[in-house]
């Protein structure tokens, strides 16, 4: 059953990518899959529509627990970000105030890989930052803010 | 979620956080440890606390100064970085913060000038925290002096007199029983020239005048000597874990050969009238600071503890183990070096009390 859940990740994170813009080529080569299966998705073939409605709901969860599954569904780190970000419909805003002491919880927590440390303050890259919290959360020193921005801001 | 683990060998700790990226090792060695609470007092989530310090100095208890939660710790290191002592060190990826420049670090040093040094070992003897070797090779005697000395072994009774007097064992002679055979009592004397310093008391100890000496080096002898082979040559060596640039060693020095660059500057009062002469802060004081006076002469008023601010290195270990309050240890100045995080800027400068 997990397996059929990633499937249909994969599927929701494919169309999201061809409709961006990307190739059939490309999506394969990001995903690590096979050019034809990823031909095979996009025609509605080898996958269980109830995959597909199953993946839809994981998606609108709260990002923090559409990432936590999604990471335990493929252990894949890379993968996982790929997917959460494709698949998220909402932007990020993430700031980090003066108060930040560079301890590193925060890089070393977030699952998209959004946040390194320079001189001593963590750098998150708002791109990345899929609204999980998680970050914020575990900041000892509460300098993290995230804030969700319409599209376009 | 990311988890710390926590790891104690006898006294010392060792906490640790891996992740996919980096791999964070916070240490704690006891033995470098002068317990003054920095640590305690510049931790951001409050996870370190200072143990009492003055029963576990004062009875030599095996227990740590300091102790961790690490659930609490965040690996930030700011500990290490107040840390007058080095007590405390973190590593990210198997280096320490220390030698990073974006980290601030408090400028202290204790240097010895081998080329100015005489090897006098004041400086070893004095510091509190035996970080000071001296190593030194001194010249053979027998090149800083000369004469001559020959024993006439005909005139000479063996009686042995020169042998007991003279102050630098240079005489040996070979006792023995007299036997029908060899009715003697001594098989030899020797002079060994290596240790004679041609001073010439067996000649004027003599009770037969058997010995001919005399000593060149007072008068044209100086010609003789070759002055390289009186150098002392000698090297020092400071232990940089075990100083804490308390600057003992400088102010002890005759040749000014050592430099110490405290990283506090700050004052240490005590209050005499609320002092207990209890002695924890004489004990804990790293740098010998602390000493408690003796009266020259008997019936005189002393202070109940004696300082010497000169070897203060302000760490403030003597005021936190102090029972009724009666020392207070200002830092006025913190010297470290520039950091562009401010909020790390923020806790050096808190250091000032």
């Amino acid at each position: 059953m997990p397996k059929h859940i990633v499937s249909g990740l994969k599927y929701l994170t494919a169309v999201e990518l061809i409709r961006q813009g990307l190739s059939q080529k490309e999506v394969a080569k990001i995903l690590e899959m096979d050019r034809s299966t990823v031909s095979h998705y996009l025609n509605g073939r080898n996958l269980s529509w109830n995959s597909i409605e199953v993946a839809e709901i994981i998606t609108k969860f709260c990002p923090k627990d559409f990432l936590t599954l999604t990471y335990a569904l493929l252990n894949d780190s890379e993968k996982t970000r790929i997917i959460v970000k494709t698949c998220l419909k909402e932007n990020y805003q993430a700031k980090v105030e003066e108060t930040c002491i560079g301890c590193g919880l925060c890089a070393d927590t977030c699952l998209m890989n959004a946040i390194v440390l320079d001189d001593l303050k963590a750098q998150i890259d708002s791109n990345w930052c899929c609204g999980c919290l998680m970050c914020r959360d575990v900041c000892p020193t509460n300098s993290i803010k995230i804030l969700e921005v319409e599209d376009g801001c | 979620m990311v988890a710390n683990t926590k790891e104690v060998i006898d006294q010392d700790i060792c906490v640790t956080r891996s992740s996919a990226d980096e791999k964070r090792e916070w240490s704690y060695k006891d033995e470098l440890c002068v317990g003054c609470g920095i640590c305690a007092d510049i931790c951001p989530v409050d996870a370190i606390e200072l143990e009492p310090i003055g029963g576990i100095v004062r009875t030599g208890a095996e227990k740590s100064k300091i102790s961790i939660d690490e659930n609490k710790c965040v690996l930030c290191g700011m500990c290490s970085v107040g840390c007058p002592a080095d007590a405390l060190d973190l590593k990210i990826d198997d280096k320490s913060i220390k030698e990073m420049d974006s980290y601030p670090k408090l400028i202290k040093s204790a240097e010895i000038d081998d080329e100015t040094c005489v090897f006098c070992k004041a400086c070893e003897t004095a510091c509190p925290r035996e970080a000071i070797t001296i190593a030194r090779s001194l010249p053979d005697r027998s090149k800083l002096v000369t004469g001559e000395i020959e024993i006439d072994k005909e005139t000479c009774i063996d009686c042995g007199i020169c042998e007991e007097m003279c102050p630098a064992d240079a005489i040996i002679m070979e006792h023995h029983v007299p036997t029908s055979v060899d009715p003697t009592v001594s098989a030899d004397i020797k002079v060994d020239k290596d240790k004679c310093v041609y001073c010439l008391i067996c000649k004027k100890s003599c009770p037969v005048d058997a010995i001919k000496a005399v000593c060149r080096t007072c008068s044209y002898g100086d010609y003789d000597l070759n002055p390289e082979d009186a150098e002392i040559e000698g090297s020092s060596f400071i232990d940089e874990d075990l100083c804490v640039n308390c600057g003992w060693c400088q102010e002890i020095c005759p040749v000014d050969a050592a430099t110490v660059k405290k990283a506090f500057k700050g004052t240490l009062t005590i209050d005499q009238d609320t002092c207990t002469t209890c002695g924890a802060c004489v004990d804990i004081c790293p740098c010998d600071v602390l000493s408690f006076p003796k009266p020259a002469e008997s019936g005189q008023i002393v202070e109940k503890v004696f300082k010497d601010e000169k070897y203060c290195i302000y760490c403030g270990a003597c005021e936190k183990v102090c029972p009724v309050d009666a020392i207070d240890v200002e830092r006025t100045d913190v010297d470290y070096t520039p950091t562009k995080s401010n909020s790390w800027k923020n806790k050096m400068e808190s250091l000032k009390s």
